[in-house]
């Protein structure tokens, strides 16, 4: 860096920026930024607070316009806040990203192998790779799904696999499959929108690959589930406006040209799903489901839902209507069963994984319960069967009740839980408006991976969510998280 | 279409409109009191509760109306399920449940005039008057009819919208005519004297108060005013031309042609036009012009009930 450019990130955004004891995404050493960062890093590093400010503001308003909010009821009325959007990207160049892709498209295909199997003929149970109790323990195990043969074989048709990157390595890390219904890639769509609105001259230097494709990609794949072939009537099930990820759910059908629909709006007859129309009842061959396995079906699973549709099920299983993803994919979301996925992987395809998982003591193991019981303070103790980061223990940031708590709670039922490392999560600089430069935020990415049977297609980059507040590690939006656009370059830098 | 997406348009379209003609007759009357400083027994505040059809609820929450609480009553407040704030708040809800059916225009245009309408300050409008504040609300609906008509393709959920927007119109206009011509003609039936503000007030509010000059180059008068308001089959505010539209956003819904009906909303739509057309506003007046309107409201209303039962909530046997 030259002594003038030096000058420039003094006074600018960067002023005082301390890269810490973490893996910076951004830089290598301070003010060194990595080749892949270099030009960003100038066009950010020479524009001056206020400038940055604007452009925040006008993303800010962008968002709010179009109602790219999220719902918290804390006054029993229900407020709309935004995602927050952090404007700074998270760049990752094409060689780290082919890497991922490998590693997530053999990962995404081990899954649905293994729950082609575990509904099947258990193959993987008769040779002793998993214990068979641990697999019918688990809580979104589904026995009424054994002996469904679901369309194509595919069980696993959106996957949202989340990662992290560990600072002491540098290297990526599977945290969760996120088999059943991954939400967030409306943001990844909206985030880029808006990012080349408002940041149009960020691009210039840059070939970033692009994201759009991933609707028609997604309809390809339900179109394709279709029990009567080309004549698909797909539609995408919503619980309704009063879920968080509403927004995305009716933006996909936009994107998709579907009918967005709720439970209300379906019914079942003979076996076969309908839609009340202004014409009368029309028939519905795919849906894309955006309600949890446990309120689907009335009939079938939890018999107080409202927001499914009786018979649904059943006309599932006789083959009348295509479900993505399919039921019963729960059971690869299972902390427990996550232990396993390197086996399954060479196990089902002969290889050895690609991307590295994360070390996991599984309590209902005696020996493992043990070490797990006396190291309480350096681990992330996490329920088997949540997501969304609740049911947690964050040892090093917990106090001595709360550990305590999670003491008792695993003596009493060993197999709910399992327990981690802390992973030091990397950074990347981040906008603090309060005082108008930037700081190192711990972020995590969920890139979004489709599956038709035969390949999987990842949209470039994901989600990178963002712990806004500073030193925070969690990254889910309940809990205060933001977003940023996510790029992966055609090249090096 | 799915029938609660059906559903949905005709209420968007109906709270747009209410919110809409709440305003404009809110204006109006505001600014014909203040030049009637010397009459305002002539021209109340009651009429205005009234044709919002909530006088019990106003009378709970004020007792006595004046300026000040009818303009806070009909405009801001929550507990008035028809007041502009919560018509704009449950149209732009309807919208959000089909966010992915309108175009995107339309959808970011009534979300961000739900944000300006529910940040007003109602203090403040109500120390400014509801002048500003009624012509944004004004402004607002006629970008959200410019906008939809200019983004929205216009197939069926188009026409939902049409009749949503054109029978709440058409009840509207009855209420509003029957409302002011109630408290203005004396009990023995003869009008006040001509040229009183009171008449211009009431075309001005629907806006038709120089398309009354133009039709008919004379002063003021009530059954001309009447005639304008119910009979004209060319003035989007007059009560013919809203059932007009209606019918002819049902006929393109069924694909009916003119002379038959697919459904009893079609049938009385059709009725009422009917007399619309051969109707003179000398026979309105001989029979009673309140009793006439009453049973248009009635019509109005039973419309909008087949129109429910035939697209929206029919019984499905399963």
């Amino acid at each position: 860096m030259s002594a003038a450019q030096a000058q420039i990130v003094r006074r600018g955004l960067f002023e005082g920026y301390d890269t810490g004891s973490f893996y910076d995404e951004m830089f290598s050493a301070p003010n060194q930024p990595r080749p892949h960062y270099a030009k960003i890093f100038q066009k950010l590093a020479a524009l001056a607070p206020a400038q940055f400010e604007e452009r925040r503001k006008l993303a800010d308003l962008s968002f709010f316009l179009q109602g790219i909010t999220f719902t918290v009821y804390s006054d029993g009325r229900g407020t709309e806040r935004l995602f927050p959007f952090d404007l700074i990207p998270r760049i990752l160049p094409n060689s780290e990203w082919q890497k991922i892709d490998a590693g997530l498209s053999q990962r995404v295909v081990a899954l649905n192998l293994f729950l082609q199997d575990i509904y099947g003929k258990q193959c993987i149970l008769k040779d002793r790779q998993i214990p068979t109790s641990l697999v019918y323990s688990c809580k979104h195990f589904h026995r009424e799904m054994i002996g469904v043969e679901v369309p194509r074989g595919i069980y696993t048709h959106i996957c949202g696999i989340d990662l992290v990157r560990d600072s002491k390595s540098g290297e990526f890390y599977v945290l969760e499959d996120n088999v059943r219904t991954p939400s967030g890639i409306s943001y990844v769509l909206e985030n880029r929108l808006v990012m080349t609105r408002t940041f149009p001259d960020a691009f210039e230097a840059h070939e970033v690959q692009p994201v759009n494709h991933y609707p028609a990609e997604l309809c390809r794949i339900l179109r394709s589930l279709s029990p009567r072939g080309a004549e698909a009537q797909i539609v995408l099930l919503t619980p309704g406006i009063y879920n968080s990820a509403y927004f995305e759910h009716s933006f996909l059908a936009q994107q998709m040209g579907v009918e967005l629909v709720e439970g209300r709006d379906l019914v079942v007859d003979g076996g076969v799903v309908f839609m009340k129309t202004i014409r009368g009842l029309k028939q519905v061959d795919v849906i894309y489901r955006r309600v949890d396995d446990e309120f689907l079906d009335s009939l079938c699973f939890r018999s107080d839902s409202l927001l499914g549709v009786p018979g649904l099920v059943a006309a599932y299983r006789a083959g009348n209507v295509a479900l993505a993803n399919a039921i019963g994919n729960g059971v690869a979301d299972d902390k427990a069963i996550y232990a396993y996925v390197p086996a399954f992987i060479k196990y089902y395809l002969g290889e050895e994984p690609i991307l590295n998982t994360v070390k996991t003591y599984l309590c209902h193991k005696p020996d493992e319960c043990k070490y797990v019981l006396e190291h309480l303070e350096e681990l992330v103790v996490k329920d088997v069967g949540e997501s969304g980061g609740y049911g947690m223990l964050i040892g090093p940031a917990s106090d001595r009740a709360r550990i305590e708590e999670f003491r008792q709670r695993i003596r009493a039922n060993p197999r709910t839980y399992i327990a981690q490392p802390v992973i030091p999560l990397s950074r990347v600089p981040s906008y603090d408006a309060t005082t108008g430069r930037v700081v190192g935020c711990h972020v995590d990415l969920r890139p979004y991976c489709l599956y038709d049977g035969e390949k999987v297609t990842i949209v470039p980059g994901g989600l990178t969510r963002v712990a806004l507040q500073y030193g925070s590690l969690v990254v889910n939006s309940s809990q205060g998280g933001g977003s940023k656009d996510t790029w992966v370059l055609r090249g090096e830098n | 279409m799915l029938s609660r997406i059906a559903d949905s348009m005709f209420w968007l379209a109906r709270y747009f409109e209410r919110a809409e003609d709440t305003a404009r007759i809110l204006d109006v009357t505001y600014h014909t009191l203040l030049e009637q400083a010397e009459h305002p027994y002539r021209l109340r505040w009651e009429p205005l509760i009234a044709m919002a059809g909530e006088e019990n609820r106003f009378r709970q929450l004020y007792g006595e109306a004046n300026a000040h609480n009818v303009f806070e009553f009909l405009a801001f407040n929550p507990d008035n399920p028809s007041s502009i704030v919560q018509c704009i708040t449950k149209a732009r809800e309807n919208a959000r449940t089909m966010r992915d059916r309108i175009s995107r225009e339309m959808w970011e245009d009534i979300n961000g005039f739900y944000f300006v309408v529910t940040r007003f300050n109602a203090a403040e409008e109500i120390a400014a008057g509801p002048h500003r504040f009624c012509e944004k609300i004004k402004f607002g609906s006629h970008r959200f009819h410019g906008v939809t008509d200019a983004t929205l393709p216009h197939d069926d959920g188009w026409e939902f919208l049409r009749i949503g927007w054109s029978l709440e119109r058409a009840e509207m206009t009855a209420r509003l005519v029957d409302v002011q011509y109630h408290d203005l003609l004396d009990p023995n039936g003869t009008t006040a004297a001509p040229g009183n503000h009171q008449w211009m007030a009431v075309l001005k509010s629907v806006g038709a108060y120089e398309a009354y000059h133009r039709q008919y180059h004379s002063s003021i008068e009530p059954e001309l005013v009447a005639e304008m308001l119910i009979l004209n089959h060319q003035h989007p505010r007059s009560i013919r031309f809203s059932i007009q539209e209606v019918q002819a956003g049902l006929r393109a819904i069924s694909g009916t042609g003119p002379g038959a009906y697919a459904n009893e909303a079609e049938r009385l739509a059709g009725k009422v036009l009917e007399r619309l057309r051969y109707d003179t506003v000398g026979e309105i007046f001989k029979q009673g012009l309140h009793k006439y309107l009453r049973e248009l409201s009635r019509m109005s209303a039973a419309i909008g009930e087949d129109i429910a039962r035939t697209y929206f909530y029919y019984e499905v046997v399963a």
